[in-house]
């Protein structure tokens, strides 16, 4: 209980694995890394949601993966695999995205190659103490370098569907009634009205706001360097307004998306509405539940150690680390949808990566190491 | 994939490492200035681009690094004509080719591959960035400090009549102010030399390079030589916007590149001869002779022979007595693009082979013809005495 280990991972999906992966990457080995979780499998959670709204290809473009290094991306990866040139072509041209299995198959082997379940733990931590050179997690030991990727804190419903037996969110395992009210117009939203119609349902879109249409979850300036620099120079209050702003709903432009929904418009299949009007099925696309409060570790943490925060999140310094936590023999970082004070798309693979790298260089350059 | 200003620069310099290097080589091994004259435009360019990109372009998809590289391609070599980069085109495409193809497999694989935060870094490539761009940048002052210095000095001839001949035995540019003429001829001996913007009157031959690389001859005007307007030996010469009239003698030839097979090429280009006997003749030579026009000879336009390998391309051969185009004993031609009209019969001469011929293959020669026009010329196309005509097709 004495001894001081190196590093903890609390949270063991997608952004944990990630981070493991890019810790690996850097040196360390399995026996210096801890990893907190609840399912050995880190793409489990993101398996279950995926199956849920029948997604099957990937948002993300060839650079979403789990890998610590950019290259090979997935698009050079499948077109080795399938010995031709097609994605790469497809990526070059800006319109590779991968299947969903070619994914989950890409993370089970990070899984596999990083060792990950060498350093597996299944256990929940629900508390975060910075101690002298390190943090206690619960009683599960001390570590000098603790990243947080604890996920998003659970489904979001619309207050007055909560315990509504007609609602199911998209998220969940769910069939189609004859006629499903959809709530939402993001990316789940989108997809589960063309999974409705797919199945012959009569689709009404509930929405109080139009969708953006763009390629990825956020502006792509916001994945630049450019772009986040300009961020991190921005005060707290127009840097909230600006987290606010992008949280608006989205999803891809192009005829897969609107061709089927044109279709049934015109046969009134489809219409959009602003308000429930009694459907058979209210599916809630209605995402995560936002904000720190809502992880019991989190807002622990914030209680505990008088963090800073700034409407629903918590203050970071660019490279995702909490900065009055954070010193040259210790280091807390936040991996994942909390760490959008760092980075807006902390929740996309490209921002567990960024946050990964960021942690990453910290606990290289930590004297203790 | 969207790049910082400083990793625009790092990057391109970083890539432009290995062409530099090759360039290096290159130049050393064909003891020429060009190719790295050519790597320096290209870097030199293609850091102007990056500045310029990096000001109005946020995010640059990956398909647009080929119309990029066109235009990029299209700067450079506005660029290279500009200043007169003596590089061969193709072998200038193919340098860029391979250093573009080069510099997107660094960028877009090994940068990323080996350096974990590339692409979040704009590109940037930290202290090894620094040093490598400092590297190409001191090899390109180093190099070009040094070919600056090696450069041949100018000497400039003032406008108005000078007697000759002039000797020119040490490398220089010799550059005429508008009006310059040297009456007697210029004899050039040294390596390097260019002669410009000059008018020769007289002289045994007008200009005549002996024993000499790598000279230019540009913009020069020549007449009333009594043997040679231009007459090269065991040299290696460029020849560009000349005119070559009026011979003073029953035996004056054009210009004449001879015994210089084992030289580097030898090239004629966009100069005008008119009379003579023979307009442009080789022996034993590797020339290129391209874009000229030539006409009113008395013997043949023009003369390849005794073992010349020779690409005749694009001239406009005219009003001339007996052969236009020939190729004879033993050599190679290449002969393409060419307009050859009114080619006389030279009856006096009884020479059945000078019956108004347009092109002649003779004496064991072999001619590959491709899209020649030959008209208002009796004689036609032959081959004789064991010559071979066959179509480039």
């Amino acid at each position: 209980m004495n001894e001081t280990k190196q590093c903890a991972i609390v949270g063991g999906g997608l952004a944990g694995l990630v981070g493991y992966a890019t810790l690996r990457h850097r040196g360390f080995t399995p026996a210096e890394i801890d990893v907190f979780g609840t399912d050995a499998d880190p793409a489990g959670q993101w398996r279950m949601r995926a199956a849920a709204i029948r997604q099957r290809r990937m948002r993300s473009e060839s650079d979403g993966h789990c890998a610590p290094r950019s290259f090979p991306g997935l698009a050079v990866r499948a077109s080795l695999r399938q010995k031709r040139p097609v994605p790469v072509v497809q990526s070059w041209l800006g319109r590779y995205h991968p299947t969903v299995v070619e994914f989950l198959e890409h993370a089970e082997e990070v899984r596999a190659e990083s060792g990950w379940d060498e350093s597996f733990r299944q256990r929940r931590v629900r508390r975060i103490a910075a101690v002298d050179g390190g943090f206690e997690l619960d009683a599960l030991g001390r570590f000098r370098h603790v990243l947080v990727a604890t996920g998003h804190p659970g489904l979001a419903f619309p207050p007055e569907l909560e315990g509504d037996p007609r609602a199911v969110h998209a998220y969940e395992p769910h069939e189609y009634a004859e006629r499903v009210e959809i709530v939402g117009a993001g990316m789940a939203a989108a997809t589960e009205w063309l999974n409705a119609l797919n199945s012959g349902s009569d689709v009404i879109s509930v929405r109080r706001r139009e969708p953006e249409r763009r390629p990825l979850n956020l502006p792509r300036h916001l994945f630049t360097r450019r772009g986040l620099a300009a961020f991190h120079a921005t005060q707290r209050d127009e840097r909230q307004a600006l987290l606010r702003g992008w949280s608006v709903p989205s999803y891809p432009a192009g005829r897969p998306w609107d061709e089927p929904v044109e279709r049934a418009r015109r046969a009134r299949r489809f219409r959009v509405a602003a308000e429930l009007n009694g459907a058979d099925q209210v599916i809630c696309a209605t995402g995560f539940k936002r904000g720190y409060a809502h992880d019991p570790l989190l807002a622990a943490l914030v209680a505990e150690h008088g963090l800073a925060t700034a409407g629903n999140w918590i203050v970071l310094n660019p490279d995702s680390t909490v900065g009055s936590l954070t010193n040259g023999e210790r280091t807390l970082a936040i991996a994942g949808v909390a760490g959008q004070w760092a980075f807006p798309a902390a929740d996309t693979l490209m921002g567990a990566k960024y946050a990964a790298r960021g942690f990453a260089r910290k606990v290289g350059a930590c004297r203790s190491r | 994939m969207s790049f910082t200003l400083r990793g625009r620069i790092e990057s391109r310099l970083a890539a432009a490492l290995a062409p530099l290097l090759a360039a290096g080589g290159l130049a050393a091994a064909v003891t020429e200035w060009w190719p790295l004259a050519l790597a320096g435009t290209m870097i030199g360019v293609g850091l102007a681009f990056e500045v310029v990109l990096d000001r109005s372009l946020d995010y640059q998809p990956g398909w647009w690094s080929l119309p990029l590289a066109g235009a990029e391609l299209a700067a450079i070599m506005g660029v290279v004509y500009a200043l007169g980069i003596s590089a061969p085109l193709f072998v200038a495409l193919a340098f860029f080719a391979g250093s573009w193809l080069l510099a997107q497999i660094l960028m877009h694989g090994v940068f990323p591959y080996l350096r974990l935060s590339y692409g979040e870094d704009g590109g940037e490539l930290g202290r090894a960035g620094v040093l490598v761009a400092v590297l190409v940048l001191a090899a390109l002052a180093l190099f070009g400090g040094v070919a600056l210095a090696m450069q041949p000095p100018t000497v400039r001839l003032s406008t108005g009549i000078h007697d000759g001949p002039l000797v020119l035995d040490r490398a220089q540019n010799l550059v005429g102010e508008p009006g310059a003429v040297v009456r007697g001829g210029i004899v050039v001996t040294a390596d390097n030399v260019t002669v410009r913007n000059i008018t020769v009157v007289g002289g045994e031959n007008g200009i005549e390079v002996d024993g000499a690389h790598n000279v230019t001859l540009h913009d020069v005007r020549i007449s009333g030589a009594k043997l040679d307007g231009i007459h090269v030996r065991r040299s290696s010469v460029s020849i560009r916007d000349c005119l070559v009239h009026s011979p003073a003698g029953d035996y004056a030839q054009g210009i004449d590149i001879s015994f210089g097979f084992d030289l580097a090429p030898s090239r004629v280009e966009d100069c005008t001869v008119l009379g003579g006997r023979e307009g442009i003749v080789t022996h034993f030579a590797h020339v290129r002779v391209e874009d000229n026009r030539v006409s009113g000879t008395s013997l043949r336009a023009l003369t390849l022979t005794e073992m010349s390998m020779v690409v005749v391309e694009g001239n406009d051969v005219r009003d001339s007595l007996g052969v236009g185009i020939f190729c004879g004993d033993y050599s190679e031609c290449e002969i393409d693009d060419n307009s050859v009209r009114g080619i006389r019969p030279d009856h006096a001469s009884g020479d059945t082979t000078r019956a108004g011929v347009g092109i002649l293959a003779h004496y064991g020669a072999k001619a590959v013809l491709g899209n020649n026009e030959v008209s208002d010329s009796p004689g036609g196309t032959r081959a004789v005495l064991g010559a071979q005509i066959s179509d480039d097709e």
